[in-house]
């Protein structure tokens, strides 16, 4: 019995470290760029998520990115944000995407 | 219970009935298709409405102005004419126009301060007369399906500017009440982007009222387009009728009496707004190039809700020097109250002979980084023959009355003890009362008493 409460205790452990490790765990890197939009695809059942691809003005490489706010899909919905514009990201990677936290155009007046 | 659970779905049901109320012109723009403001009035439905919004701060972006010293009695000011370091130029000096060429690109883009103004451009700012009338963009403020793709400037066959319009059956069959984005597709991106000039969105999770459903104009509410507005001590233009938190919320509006006692002399933002947010700093003698190849102020940004405000007492009149924008007001003076306001430094040309602030002309530093050339231009466009361009540090106190709280709200601790959120020296108390003001000793049985409560 005490063997086994010692081989649960150790399982426990081993299980909560593997956990603690692993890359789901820790919270992910922020990345950022300041990008131009190439594409916008909405997707989504009831629109609820877009696929958007921005050139970084810096290293002119396109990066896509999964767009999940409200307010950000109403303004491609609306044309608010098209294509052409200069977007401020920085999104992180999660399961493998790029997923956006924060997405605003530059322009002002 | 069961009685209460009818009168609930009673209520639902009629609020549904309410919102399902169709706009009785549907058919005819269908049929018809949408002319602008001519099909608004058509049929006798709002006759005489564009006419009564000509002489609106949103097309005149401009008022007579009360309120703040040094001013013109018989001027009206506003966006249309205002020359202060958020902007640094106003709809005369930096009208919408097609900038010159980019050295490095060759491109050019059109940019102006009246781009965030509804009508065609052609009719423009203060214009007036049947032409002006016609050229209202009724659906911007009043569509929730308005595509913004339309909303651009362009130039006309006599090459003249002229904004777009969505004037399609899809927009004008939507419209109805502004919603949250009619009001930010100007609001929002004001002064260079998106919560650059006041730093504040309005979204469930920043300010309780939109958490509630509620949108601008449930606060900001119009008779015949005049417009409530509260008293910031930078927005000058106003439309003659104000908003005030009391005006939904009275004068007791807590549960707890101490509280309620503070109102007197406390400003509901106070307690209820302490953070703010957008832009801390520009400097309009130095434009940053981007990868595009034009050129902006450079900015020092900030995201909403980052950043303390400071504390003063404002009696609703405004100090107004080239050097200072910001509340008057006093603890000796009944009228004032504690208001909490953003603090905003700009940097911009000043005349060293005269030492007024000199506007800009966006288009030429937008173009080349040229700062100069946009003071040259701007006072040409003024008839200003001569001026000493030197640069000079500008210091504007913008309200705060959004990003309202009722869970972050400032309670007895915040500001009741020596590190609290308060200055009570700055705000003229005596040594004696600071220690008294400082001490928990005030509130501590009360808080205990909570706590107990809550736990």
């Amino acid at each position: 019995m005490k063997r086994f409460a010692i081989v649960s205790m150790l399982f426990a452990v081993a299980v909560a470290a593997a956990g603690f490790f692993s890359p789901g765990a820790a919270s992910a890197e922020e990345l950022k760029l300041v990008g131009t939009i190439t594409k916008i695809e909405i997707s989504g059942q009831d629109a609820t998520t877009a696929s958007v691809t921005l050139k970084d003005n810096k290293s002119g490489e396109l990066v896509t990115v999964i767009v999940n706010d409200d307010l950000t899909l109403d303004k491609f919905k609306d044309h608010r944000i098209v294509t052409g514009d200069e977007i401020r990201l920085k999104y992180e990677v999660k399961d493998g995407k790029n997923v956006s936290r924060y997405f605003r155009k530059t322009a002002g007046c | 219970m069961k009685r209460c659970l009818i009168v609930l779905f009673l209520l639902m049901t009629a609020g549904s009935a309410v919102q399902a109320k169709e706009h009785p012109g549907k058919a005819y723009i269908e049929k018809n298709g949408y002319q602008g403001p001519p099909t608004c009035e058509t049929q006798g439905c709002h006759p005489g409405t564009a006419k009564m919004f000509l002489d609106t701060v949103h097309w005149k972006h401009a008022s007579p102005v009360t309120n703040v010293e040094g001013l013109d009695p018989g001027k009206e000011y506003g966006m249309k004419n205002r020359i202060y370091t958020m902007c640094n130029g106003n709809d005369i000096v930096n009208n919408l126009k097609e900038i010159p060429p980019n050295p490095k690109t060759g491109k050019t883009k059109f940019t102006g301060c009246n781009t965030c103004h509804p009508g065609n451009h052609i009719s423009d700012v203060g214009s007036t007369g049947k032409e002006a009338e016609a050229a209202i963009d009724c659906l911007l403020c009043h569509s929730s399906a308005y595509d913004f793709r339309q909303r651009k400037p362009f130039r006309d066959e006599k090459g003249l500017v002229v904004m777009g319009q969505d004037r399609g059956v899809k927009a004008a069959m939507a419209v109805g009440k502004p919603g949250i984005k009619n009001c930010m597709i100007c609001h929002e991106a004001a002064g260079g982007g998106v919560l650059v000039k006041r730093g504040f969105s309005f979204t469930r999770e920043t300010d309780v009222h939109a958490g509630k459903g509620m949108v601008c104009v449930d606060c900001h509410g119009a008779k015949d387009h005049k417009i409530r507005t509260g008293y910031d001590p930078n927005n000058w233009a106003n439309d003659g009728v104000r908003v005030a938190c009391s005006d939904c919320h009275g004068e007791k509006p807590h549960a707890d009496g101490d509280t309620d006692r503070h109102v007197a002399r406390i400003a509901c933002q106070t307690c209820h707004i302490p953070r703010t947010g957008g832009a801390l700093a520009k400097d309009f003698t130095r434009w940053t190039q981007g990868e595009d190849g034009f050129f902006e102020p450079t900015t020092l940004r900030g995201e909403a809700n980052e950043t303390a405000p400071v504390y003063a007492w404002y009696n609703r009149t405004v100090a107004n020097t080239p050097t200072f924008i910001g509340p008057k007001g006093s603890r000796a003076d009944k009228e004032s109250r504690l208001y909490p306001f953003k603090i905003y430094e700009g940097k911009a040309y000043y005349d060293r002979k005269t030492g007024a602030l000199l506007s800009m002309d966006f288009a030429p530093p937008m173009a080349t980084g040229d700062t100069l050339a946009g003071v040259a231009s701007a006072a040409k466009t003024l008839g200003i023959g001569e001026y000493d361009p030197v640069p000079g540090w500008q210091t504007i106190y913008f309200g705060s009355s959004h990003l309202v709280t009722k869970k972050k709200a400032l309670s007895c601790a915040n500001c009741h003890s020596p590190n609290g959120a308060l200055d009570f020296a700055e705000l003229g108390y005596s040594a004696a009362e600071v220690r008294r003001l400082t001490s928990a000793a005030l509130y501590f049985d009360k808080m205990a008493e909570k706590q107990k409560e809550d736990w």
